[in-house]
Protein backbone atom coordinates (compact mmCIF):
# COMPACT_ATOMS: atom_id res chain seq x y z
CA UNK A 1 0.00 0.00 0.00
CA UNK A 2 1.38 3.15 -0.67
CA UNK A 3 2.14 6.12 1.38
CA UNK A 4 -0.70 8.04 0.06
CA UNK A 5 -2.98 5.87 0.49
CA UNK A 6 -1.83 5.10 3.95
CA UNK A 7 -2.32 8.58 5.30
CA UNK A 8 -5.77 9.15 3.07
CA UNK A 9 -6.53 6.06 5.21
CA UNK A 10 -5.24 7.69 8.49
CA UNK A 11 -6.32 11.33 7.64
CA UNK A 12 -9.83 10.05 7.95
CA UNK A 13 -9.70 7.77 11.21
CA UNK A 14 -8.24 11.05 12.07
CA UNK A 15 -11.34 13.07 11.19
CA UNK A 16 -13.76 10.85 12.40
CA UNK A 17 -12.48 11.24 15.74
CA UNK A 18 -12.80 15.06 15.45
CA UNK A 19 -16.51 14.69 14.55
CA UNK A 20 -17.24 12.28 17.05
CA UNK A 21 -15.84 14.50 19.97
CA UNK A 22 -16.43 18.19 18.34
CA UNK A 23 -14.46 19.55 21.60
CA UNK A 24 -11.11 18.01 20.31
CA UNK A 25 -9.57 20.55 18.51
CA UNK A 26 -6.30 18.78 17.34
CA UNK A 27 -5.44 15.45 16.41
CA UNK A 28 -2.21 13.82 15.20
CA UNK A 29 -1.08 10.53 14.73
CA UNK A 30 3.13 10.14 14.23
CA UNK A 31 5.75 7.62 14.72
CA UNK A 32 8.61 7.21 17.71
CA UNK A 33 10.68 9.08 14.76
CA UNK A 34 8.82 12.03 15.41
CA UNK A 35 6.91 11.27 11.52
CA UNK A 36 3.59 12.74 11.43
CA UNK A 37 1.46 10.15 9.62
CA UNK A 38 -1.71 12.15 9.48
CA UNK A 39 -2.80 15.23 11.13
CA UNK A 40 -6.43 17.24 11.07
CA UNK A 41 -6.17 20.28 9.33
CA UNK A 42 -6.24 22.89 12.59
CA UNK A 43 -2.96 22.00 13.64
CA UNK A 44 -0.03 23.25 11.19
CA UNK A 45 2.50 20.19 10.41
CA UNK A 46 5.17 22.57 12.48
CA UNK A 47 3.57 22.68 15.35
CA UNK A 48 2.39 18.82 15.31
CA UNK A 49 6.06 17.52 14.57
CA UNK A 50 7.71 19.78 17.76
CA UNK A 51 4.84 18.28 19.99
CA UNK A 52 5.70 14.70 18.64
CA UNK A 53 8.93 15.30 19.49
CA UNK A 54 8.43 16.60 23.15
CA UNK A 55 6.04 13.42 23.26
CA UNK A 56 8.85 11.05 21.66
CA UNK A 57 11.05 12.02 24.65
CA UNK A 58 8.69 11.04 27.35
CA UNK A 59 7.83 8.11 25.44
CA UNK A 60 11.12 7.17 25.64
CA UNK A 61 11.80 7.93 28.95
CA UNK A 62 9.33 6.01 30.20
CA UNK A 63 11.43 2.81 29.70
CA UNK A 64 11.75 3.49 33.55
CA UNK A 65 7.89 2.72 34.33
CA UNK A 66 7.93 -0.20 32.07
CA UNK A 67 7.50 1.39 28.40
CA UNK A 68 5.32 4.00 27.58
CA UNK A 69 1.59 3.11 27.34
CA UNK A 70 -0.12 6.49 27.16
CA UNK A 71 -0.27 9.94 28.84
CA UNK A 72 -2.27 12.96 29.94
CA UNK A 73 -0.98 16.29 30.35
CA UNK A 74 -3.89 18.64 31.51
CA UNK A 75 -5.25 21.33 33.66
CA UNK A 76 -8.80 22.22 35.15
CA UNK A 77 -10.85 22.56 31.50
CA UNK A 78 -7.93 21.66 28.54
CA UNK A 79 -5.89 18.04 28.35
CA UNK A 80 -3.82 16.35 25.62
CA UNK A 81 -4.14 12.75 25.15
CA UNK A 82 -1.97 10.71 23.94
CA UNK A 83 -2.04 7.14 23.07
CA UNK A 84 0.55 4.35 22.07
CA UNK A 85 -0.48 1.50 19.39
CA UNK A 86 2.60 -0.52 18.27
CA UNK A 87 4.97 1.93 16.64
CA UNK A 88 1.98 5.01 16.39
CA UNK A 89 1.46 7.35 18.87
CA UNK A 90 -2.15 9.39 18.76
CA UNK A 91 -2.19 12.47 20.10
CA UNK A 92 -5.90 14.32 20.79
CA UNK A 93 -5.77 18.04 22.17
CA UNK A 94 -9.62 19.09 23.75
CA UNK A 95 -10.78 20.75 25.93
CA UNK A 96 -13.72 18.72 27.79
CA UNK A 97 -13.79 16.55 29.99
CA UNK A 98 -16.77 14.41 30.13
CA UNK A 99 -15.50 12.98 26.57
CA UNK A 100 -12.57 11.62 27.34
CA UNK A 101 -13.82 8.23 27.83
CA UNK A 102 -14.88 8.25 24.23
CA UNK A 103 -12.17 9.86 22.93
CA UNK A 104 -10.44 7.23 24.74
CA UNK A 105 -12.26 4.41 23.16
CA UNK A 106 -11.66 5.88 19.93
CA UNK A 107 -8.25 6.50 20.13
CA UNK A 108 -7.78 3.11 21.56
CA UNK A 109 -9.98 0.79 19.08
CA UNK A 110 -10.69 3.11 16.03
CA UNK A 111 -7.45 3.67 15.25
CA UNK A 112 -5.37 0.58 16.10
CA UNK A 113 -7.75 -0.84 13.95
CA UNK A 114 -7.44 1.31 10.78
CA UNK A 115 -3.49 0.89 11.66
CA UNK A 116 -3.56 -2.66 11.85
CA UNK A 117 -6.04 -2.87 8.46
CA UNK A 118 -3.25 -0.83 6.83
CA UNK A 119 -0.52 -3.04 8.18
CA UNK A 120 -2.62 -6.16 7.34
CA UNK A 121 -3.41 -4.87 3.73
CA UNK A 122 0.79 -3.94 3.90
CA UNK A 123 1.52 -7.49 4.05
CA UNK A 124 -1.19 -8.92 1.48
CA UNK A 125 0.03 -6.52 -0.73
CA UNK A 126 4.18 -7.81 -0.32
CA UNK A 127 2.99 -11.64 -0.31
CA UNK A 128 0.70 -11.14 -3.37
CA UNK A 129 3.42 -11.99 -6.00
CA UNK A 130 4.90 -14.76 -4.27
CA UNK A 131 1.93 -16.14 -3.75
CA UNK A 132 0.60 -15.49 -7.80
CA UNK A 133 3.91 -17.20 -8.62
CA UNK A 134 3.52 -20.44 -6.58
CA UNK A 135 -0.01 -20.54 -7.77
CA UNK A 136 1.12 -20.24 -11.86
CA UNK A 137 3.72 -22.91 -11.05
CA UNK A 138 1.15 -25.76 -9.90
CA UNK A 139 -0.85 -24.91 -12.64
CA UNK A 140 1.90 -25.65 -14.95
CA UNK A 141 2.54 -28.92 -13.28
CA UNK A 142 6.07 -29.71 -14.74
CA UNK A 143 9.26 -31.48 -13.32
CA UNK A 144 10.32 -27.85 -11.60
CA UNK A 145 6.97 -27.49 -9.90
CA UNK A 146 6.89 -29.93 -7.57
CA UNK A 147 10.56 -28.63 -6.25
CA UNK A 148 9.27 -24.78 -6.36
CA UNK A 149 6.22 -26.03 -3.91
CA UNK A 150 8.67 -27.59 -1.41
CA UNK A 151 11.12 -24.83 -1.54
CA UNK A 152 7.41 -22.54 -1.09
CA UNK A 153 6.51 -24.70 2.01
CA UNK A 154 10.02 -24.74 3.41
CA UNK A 155 9.87 -20.88 3.28
CA UNK A 156 6.66 -20.91 5.33
CA UNK A 157 7.80 -23.41 8.00
CA UNK A 158 11.01 -20.36 8.48
CA UNK A 159 8.90 -17.76 9.84
CA UNK A 160 10.79 -14.86 11.93
CA UNK A 161 9.94 -15.03 15.60
CA UNK A 162 7.82 -11.65 15.07
CA UNK A 163 5.49 -13.01 12.61
CA UNK A 164 5.20 -16.05 14.10
CA UNK A 165 3.64 -13.98 17.02
CA UNK A 166 1.62 -11.71 14.73
CA UNK A 167 0.58 -15.01 13.49
CA UNK A 168 -0.60 -16.23 16.64
CA UNK A 169 -2.54 -13.19 17.65
CA UNK A 170 -4.43 -13.54 14.49
CA UNK A 171 -5.41 -16.87 15.22
CA UNK A 172 -6.26 -15.72 18.36
CA UNK A 173 -8.78 -13.28 17.10
CA UNK A 174 -10.73 -14.04 13.85
CA UNK A 175 -9.08 -17.37 12.16
CA UNK A 176 -11.83 -19.27 9.88
CA UNK A 177 -12.54 -23.10 10.70
CA UNK A 178 -9.58 -25.26 9.58
CA UNK A 179 -11.47 -26.62 6.00
CA UNK A 180 -11.97 -30.12 5.75
CA UNK A 181 -10.81 -32.60 2.99
CA UNK A 182 -11.39 -36.12 2.32
CA UNK A 183 -7.88 -37.87 1.10
CA UNK A 184 -7.01 -41.10 -0.44
CA UNK A 185 -4.51 -43.02 1.09
CA UNK A 186 -1.48 -44.18 -1.24
CA UNK A 187 1.69 -45.77 0.41
CA UNK A 188 4.95 -43.92 0.29
CA UNK A 189 8.19 -45.24 0.64
CA UNK A 190 11.61 -43.94 1.22
CA UNK A 191 14.36 -42.70 3.97
CA UNK A 192 13.85 -38.96 3.20
CA UNK A 193 10.65 -38.37 4.79
CA UNK A 194 10.36 -39.32 8.02
CA UNK A 195 8.22 -41.91 9.50
CA UNK A 196 6.09 -39.41 11.23
CA UNK A 197 5.50 -37.23 7.92
CA UNK A 198 3.03 -37.33 6.19
CA UNK A 199 2.93 -36.26 1.98
CA UNK A 200 -0.23 -34.17 0.93
CA UNK A 201 -1.62 -33.12 -2.67
CA UNK A 202 -0.06 -29.51 -3.41
CA UNK A 203 -3.10 -28.03 -4.34
CA UNK A 204 -5.13 -28.70 -0.95
CA UNK A 205 -1.87 -27.57 1.03
CA UNK A 206 -2.15 -24.41 -1.45
CA UNK A 207 -5.65 -23.95 -0.17
CA UNK A 208 -4.80 -23.25 3.09
CA UNK A 209 -2.14 -20.74 2.62
CA UNK A 210 -4.50 -19.17 0.40
CA UNK A 211 -7.27 -19.13 3.63
CA UNK A 212 -4.61 -18.66 6.67
CA UNK A 213 -1.91 -16.49 4.97
CA UNK A 214 1.42 -16.79 6.26
CA UNK A 215 0.04 -18.36 9.68
CA UNK A 216 2.58 -21.16 10.11
CA UNK A 217 0.93 -24.83 9.98
CA UNK A 218 3.35 -27.55 10.74
CA UNK A 219 0.89 -30.78 11.28
CA UNK A 220 -2.59 -31.96 10.21
CA UNK A 221 -4.93 -34.05 11.63
CA UNK A 222 -5.50 -37.26 9.72
CA UNK A 223 -8.83 -39.31 10.54
CA UNK A 224 -10.24 -42.82 8.94
CA UNK A 225 -13.88 -43.15 8.21
CA UNK A 226 -13.96 -44.73 11.56
CA UNK A 227 -13.10 -42.55 13.68
CA UNK A 228 -9.42 -43.33 14.02
CA UNK A 229 -7.61 -39.83 14.23
CA UNK A 230 -3.77 -39.11 14.37
CA UNK A 231 -1.55 -35.73 14.06
CA UNK A 232 1.82 -35.33 11.84
CA UNK A 233 3.42 -33.41 9.96
CA UNK A 234 3.07 -32.99 5.98
CA UNK A 235 4.82 -31.67 3.09
CA UNK A 236 3.20 -31.55 -0.47
CA UNK A 237 3.41 -34.66 -2.96
CA UNK A 238 6.32 -34.49 -5.05
CA UNK A 239 5.08 -35.57 -8.14
CA UNK A 240 3.94 -33.41 -9.90
CA UNK A 241 1.54 -35.53 -11.61
CA UNK A 242 -0.79 -36.14 -8.31
CA UNK A 243 -1.11 -32.26 -8.24
CA UNK A 244 -5.17 -31.78 -7.66
CA UNK A 245 -5.97 -35.36 -7.47
CA UNK A 246 -6.76 -35.94 -3.89
CA UNK A 247 -4.38 -37.81 -2.18
CA UNK A 248 -2.76 -38.26 0.57
CA UNK A 249 0.84 -40.79 1.10
CA UNK A 250 0.75 -41.95 4.23
CA UNK A 251 4.15 -44.00 5.46
CA UNK A 252 3.50 -47.28 7.28
CA UNK A 253 3.30 -46.72 10.80
CA UNK A 254 0.88 -43.70 10.38
CA UNK A 255 -1.53 -46.08 8.43
CA UNK A 256 -1.11 -48.54 11.52
CA UNK A 257 -1.94 -45.83 13.75
CA UNK A 258 -4.62 -45.31 11.88
CA UNK A 259 -5.42 -48.83 11.41
CA UNK A 260 -6.23 -48.15 7.72
CA UNK A 261 -4.31 -48.98 4.54
CA UNK A 262 -3.63 -47.66 1.13
CA UNK A 263 -6.95 -47.11 -1.27
CA UNK A 264 -9.06 -45.96 1.85
CA UNK A 265 -9.65 -42.63 2.20
CA UNK A 266 -9.37 -40.16 5.58
CA UNK A 267 -10.37 -36.73 6.40
CA UNK A 268 -7.60 -34.08 6.52
CA UNK A 269 -7.68 -31.32 8.24
CA UNK A 270 -4.63 -28.18 8.99
CA UNK A 271 -4.55 -27.82 12.80
CA UNK A 272 -4.21 -24.24 13.50
CA UNK A 273 -3.45 -23.23 16.84
CA UNK B 1 21.54 -26.66 50.51
CA UNK B 2 19.25 -23.06 49.15
CA UNK B 3 20.17 -20.41 50.54
CA UNK B 4 18.51 -17.50 51.99
CA UNK B 5 17.39 -14.25 50.19
CA UNK B 6 16.80 -11.31 52.31
CA UNK B 7 14.55 -8.63 50.44
CA UNK B 8 15.09 -5.19 51.44
CA UNK B 9 13.29 -2.06 50.73
CA UNK B 10 15.31 1.26 50.80
CA UNK B 11 13.82 4.42 50.67
CA UNK B 12 16.51 7.42 50.34
CA UNK B 13 15.84 10.72 50.84
CA UNK B 14 17.89 13.64 49.29
CA UNK B 15 17.74 17.01 49.94
CA UNK B 16 19.80 19.32 47.47
CA UNK B 17 20.27 23.00 48.45
CA UNK B 18 21.68 25.93 46.38
CA UNK B 19 22.07 28.56 49.65
CA UNK B 20 23.79 30.58 46.77
CA UNK B 21 19.95 32.19 45.40
CA UNK B 22 17.69 32.58 48.26
CA UNK B 23 13.39 31.38 47.76
CA UNK B 24 10.89 33.83 48.33
CA UNK B 25 9.27 33.26 51.70
CA UNK B 26 6.23 32.53 49.71
CA UNK B 27 8.04 29.71 47.79
CA UNK B 28 9.72 27.88 50.20
CA UNK B 29 6.28 27.88 52.19
CA UNK B 30 5.14 25.79 49.45
CA UNK B 31 7.84 24.13 49.23
CA UNK B 32 7.54 22.67 52.61
CA UNK B 33 3.96 22.29 52.60
CA UNK B 34 4.43 19.94 49.61
CA UNK B 35 6.95 17.97 50.84
CA UNK B 36 4.73 17.38 53.85
CA UNK B 37 2.16 16.17 51.57
CA UNK B 38 4.15 14.34 49.59
CA UNK B 39 5.63 12.41 52.92
CA UNK B 40 2.20 11.49 53.96
CA UNK B 41 1.25 10.31 50.01
CA UNK B 42 4.27 8.48 50.14
CA UNK B 43 2.97 6.38 52.71
CA UNK B 44 -0.05 5.22 50.53
CA UNK B 45 0.16 1.38 49.17
CA UNK B 46 1.72 1.03 45.86
CA UNK B 47 3.19 5.03 45.60
CA UNK B 48 6.50 4.54 44.52
CA UNK B 49 8.17 7.09 45.86
CA UNK B 50 8.24 11.27 44.74
CA UNK B 51 10.64 13.85 43.49
CA UNK B 52 9.61 17.43 44.20
CA UNK B 53 12.01 20.10 42.96
CA UNK B 54 12.18 23.74 42.08
CA UNK B 55 14.83 26.03 41.33
CA UNK B 56 17.16 25.93 44.29
CA UNK B 57 16.00 22.97 46.41
CA UNK B 58 15.41 19.23 45.39
CA UNK B 59 13.73 16.60 47.73
CA UNK B 60 13.84 12.75 46.24
CA UNK B 61 12.22 9.74 48.13
CA UNK B 62 12.13 6.64 45.81
CA UNK B 63 11.83 3.35 47.47
CA UNK B 64 14.39 1.38 44.90
CA UNK B 65 17.56 4.64 44.74
CA UNK B 66 18.78 2.55 42.01
CA UNK B 67 16.48 4.41 39.68
CA UNK B 68 16.98 7.63 41.26
CA UNK B 69 18.49 9.39 37.98
CA UNK B 70 16.28 7.51 35.21
CA UNK B 71 13.00 8.86 37.48
CA UNK B 72 14.80 12.32 37.44
CA UNK B 73 14.83 12.28 33.66
CA UNK B 74 11.71 11.06 33.36
CA UNK B 75 10.26 13.79 35.96
CA UNK B 76 12.15 16.95 33.99
CA UNK B 77 10.90 15.71 30.66
CA UNK B 78 7.47 15.44 31.26
CA UNK B 79 7.97 18.90 32.75
CA UNK B 80 9.46 20.12 29.39
CA UNK B 81 6.39 18.36 27.48
CA UNK B 82 3.83 20.52 29.44
CA UNK B 83 5.71 23.17 28.56
CA UNK B 84 5.74 22.42 25.27
CA UNK B 85 2.63 21.49 25.08
CA UNK B 86 1.32 24.58 26.70
CA UNK B 87 2.94 26.91 24.09
CA UNK B 88 1.76 24.73 20.64
CA UNK B 89 -1.63 24.10 21.60
CA UNK B 90 -2.02 27.41 23.81
CA UNK B 91 -2.97 25.53 26.81
CA UNK B 92 -1.88 25.98 30.70
CA UNK B 93 -0.98 22.60 30.99
CA UNK B 94 -0.37 21.78 35.26
CA UNK B 95 -0.72 18.01 35.32
CA UNK B 96 0.34 14.93 33.46
CA UNK B 97 -0.09 11.66 33.84
CA UNK B 98 2.06 9.30 31.56
CA UNK B 99 1.39 5.45 32.40
CA UNK B 100 4.09 3.03 31.40
CA UNK B 101 3.64 -0.92 31.46
CA UNK B 102 4.49 -1.66 35.45
CA UNK B 103 3.79 1.67 36.39
CA UNK B 104 2.46 5.38 36.27
CA UNK B 105 4.16 8.91 37.11
CA UNK B 106 2.01 12.08 38.34
CA UNK B 107 3.56 15.35 37.22
CA UNK B 108 2.47 18.53 39.15
CA UNK B 109 3.32 22.16 37.98
CA UNK B 110 2.69 24.34 40.98
CA UNK B 111 4.87 27.60 40.15
CA UNK B 112 8.34 27.21 40.07
CA UNK B 113 7.27 23.84 41.98
CA UNK B 114 7.61 20.68 39.86
CA UNK B 115 6.95 17.19 41.31
CA UNK B 116 6.48 13.66 40.02
CA UNK B 117 5.18 11.37 41.85
CA UNK B 118 5.67 7.34 40.99
CA UNK B 119 2.98 5.00 41.86
CA UNK B 120 1.58 1.60 40.80
CA UNK B 121 -0.82 1.75 37.85
CA UNK B 122 -3.84 0.40 40.41
CA UNK B 123 -3.00 3.50 42.77
CA UNK B 124 -6.18 6.22 42.20
CA UNK B 125 -3.61 8.76 40.59
CA UNK B 126 -6.63 11.60 40.78
CA UNK B 127 -7.23 10.93 44.46
CA UNK B 128 -3.57 11.51 45.25
CA UNK B 129 -3.60 14.51 43.02
CA UNK B 130 -6.51 16.46 45.29
CA UNK B 131 -4.11 15.82 47.87
CA UNK B 132 -2.08 18.23 46.63
CA UNK B 133 -4.50 20.36 44.95
CA UNK B 134 -7.60 20.31 46.98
Amino acid sequence: MNTELQSFILKNAVDEIKKACPKVSNTFIFTDQGEILAKDDNIEEKAAACAANALNTVSKRSETIGGFESATFYNASNRVHVFRSNSYNLALVGSEESEGEVCSKLARILVPTVLKVIEKSCDFSDEETPAENLTAENEEQDGEKDSDLEAEVVTAVEVEPDEARKAEELAQTFLPDPPVTQLLIENVYGIVLGKDTARIDGRVIQQWVDLYGDLQIDEVEVETLNGQSTRCKFRPIKDAKHYGRGIIQLPQKIQQTLQTSKGELVIVKPVVE
Amino acid sequence: MGRKKIARSTTATVMVDDSSVTPTLEGNQGFSELHASLAKIGKIPGVKGYILKNLTSAVIDLKNPAKLVEYALLTSEVADACDESSILFDLNITRAVVTGKKLKMLGIILGENKLAIFMEKTVNHTDISDRILP
